[in-house]
């Protein structure tokens, strides 16, 4: 008795030292995030208004507000998405439904797709460069920035949509079969419901890492900070903005908080839409079918 | 005839503005010929937000023009306009002696100052101080006369051309420095340098005087018996200076010649001075 009473007093004890462990590192990140974003905010808030949003930057970016840049980073990311998505699901639909497990195929496009993940954006940037804007001849444009941004955002869509496919039981796959569903509908009908969630997270991540995008963008979309009239005018993205506010221009800080400010703010704004619309499709289509 | 088309042009292009805006920059417009089409400046990043700024404003005075500028580096600026990927590049330096295939033309001129943190009593170092501190042979402030503290040595990434210029002042080979940290920017050097009270960088001196001026805890060392201000950077009596260039394969003509002549003129000179550069002499 006496020893299981020991025994349970030192699990408790582990147990409460685990637990302060994981709570501290919680804390720790909550912290960290809060600092980040406070510090924004301190440093930022009085510059943001409405007509921040709405006017045009002056004295190189000093005063005037982000509008053009803002619509060209959203162009840029209209067209990394619309490009990105349909290739990125089919082609992890392909490596998790019509390739062999442990098969060559797989294996190989799966390891160049995670060095892909991995690469710098610095060199995304120099092929975007050398390839969309000198070797098909879009120039400085918002579609080459957009193409380049796509380029790199496909291996994370890819990795996490096929993860979230593998993750489906093969019951289901079984199921589907059994009733003589074809595989194409199978896929289309159960397989990618199921696996919205993992391309929502994806996408996110995708979208994350394309709207934090500097060294990518400054050679393919470029520095140009006017309202852009079609998709081949060279477009600021906010991101290069706000290193050039913070790096080449003297007292462009305040104006680089706001813009930061702006950034996360339309980072979360995209989160919670994607994550809402994800909730609504996926249901609908899973009790649908 | 030639008039009579490029009035109706003019005509169709304005069309949403009033009658009178019409009448004067037509009237102006008859003086010169009409200036239109696109332009692309490539280069040196501390150029760019300078250039970029005269280009709107003579996207305002020639409305059929547009002006795309474009970073990314001095080197990068010349090669594109030698290559004509650019009709003008920026560098953020002379044209060197050997470079005669192509043409360059200043519009305005920078100072680059050594600054220290303003809590450092050092007062001023001579250039044989300097080269030791940049060469590892110094690595104590108080063997250069200061207080007993490390020196953090700040130096810019390769490829920069106030790097170029520095390195050429001091006759130091880049790979001889023995840098602490390796900057990108000037914003990025007067950061590191306010941060810490041991270190010691080199930024333009517009900026530096900007931000010493915003109480930016750092202070700008004379060169020798030379202080370093803005005045000594236009008079030329600043050893550390250089010139912003803008880069041509040919001598330019036409639209880049009406740039580079306005960019180059007065009408600027209140752009420059925003940008924390040195205007031209008048």
């Amino acid at each position: 008795m006496a020893e299981m009473a020991i025994t349970r007093k030192n699990n408790s004890a582990r147990d409460l030292g685990l637990m302060l462990v994981v709570w501290s590192a919680t804390a720790i990140i909550i912290a960290a995030f809060t600092w980040i974003i406070g510090d924004f905010i301190i440093h930022g808030f009085e510059r943001l208004s409405w007509s921040f949003l709405t006017t045009s930057p002056s004295n190189a970016g000093r005063s005037g507000g982000i509008a053009p840049i803002l619509v060209s980073t959203l162009l840029i990311l209209l067209i990394a998405i619309t490009v990105a998505l349909p290739i990125g699901v089919a082609t992890a639909a392909f490596l998790s439904e019509f390739t062999r497990v442990g098969g060559r195929v797989r294996q190989i496009t799966t390891l160049s797709l995670d060095i892909l993940a991995g690469v710098p954006s610095i060199v995304f940037g120099l092929f975007g460069n050398a390839f969309f804007c000198i070797w098909l001849g879009l120039g400085f444009s918002i579609l080459s920035g957009g193409l380049t941004l796509a380029c790199m955002v496909l291996p994370i869509l890819i990795r996490t949509t096929q993860a979230g496919l593998s993750s489906v039981p093969d019951e289901w796959r079984r199921g589907a079969s059994a009733l003589g569903l074809s595989r194409g509908a199978a896929l289309t009908h159960i397989l990618l419901p199921a696996a919205t969630p993992a391309i929502a997270a994806g996408l996110m991540l995708g979208i994350g890492r394309a709207a934090a995008e500097t060294a990518a963008l400054i050679f393919t979309s470029g520095y140009v900070d006017r309202m852009p009239s079609s998709l081949d005018d060279s477009g600021r993205a906010l991101a290069v903005h706000i290193y050039d506010l913070t790096m080449n221009v003297a007292g462009g800080d305040a104006n680089a908080y706001a813009s930061a400010l702006v950034l996360i703010s339309l980072l979360i704004l995209i989160n919670s839409v994607a994550v809402t619309l994800t909730n609504r499709y996926g249901s609908q289509r899973i009790t649908a079918s | 005839m030639i008039t009579m088309n490029v009035l109706r042009a003019l005509g169709i292009l304005m069309a949403g503005m009033s009658f009178a805006n019409l009448a004067t920059s037509a009237a102006d417009d008859t003086k010169q010929p009409t200036l239109a089409g696109k332009l692309t400046i490539t280069g040196s990043s501390t150029v760019a937000p300078l250039v970029a700024e005269i280009g709107k404003r003579f996207e305002q005075l020639h409305p059929g023009v547009r002006i795309d500028v474009q970073t990314g580096g001095s080197s990068r600026g010349i090669a594109d306009a030698r290559s004509g990927l650019a009709d003008i590049g920026m560098a953020s330096r002379d044209l060197k002696s050997d470079e005669t295939d192509i043409k360059g033309h200043v519009i305005a001129r920078d100072g680059i100052g050594m600054i220290v943190n303003a809590a450092n009593p050092v007062q001023s170092l001579t250039d044989a101080h300097i080269i030791d501190i940049y060469l590892g042979k110094v690595t104590n402030w108080k063997d250069v006369g200061g207080s007993d503290m490390a020196i953090s040595v700040v130096n810019k990434a390769e490829g920069r051309s106030t790097l170029e210029l520095f390195a050429q002042h001091y006759k130091l080979k880049n790979s001889d420095i023995k840098a602490s940290v390796i900057i990108g920017d000037n914003q990025q050097g007067i950061k590191t340098v306010s941060g810490n009270p041991g270190a010691i960088g080199y930024v333009s001196i517009g900026t530096a005087e900007f931000e010493a001026g915003q109480g930016t805890p750092i202070k700008l060392l004379p060169l020798g018996t030379v202080a370093a201000t803005v005045e000594n950077v236009q008079n030329a009596s600043f050893p550390l200076s250089r010139s912003l260039t803008l880069v041509t394969k040919d001598e330019a003509k036409d639209l880049p010649k009406a740039f580079i002549d306005f960019a180059r003129s007065k009408d600027v000179h209140d752009l420059v001075k925003e940008q924390f550069f040195v205007p031209l002499a008048e």
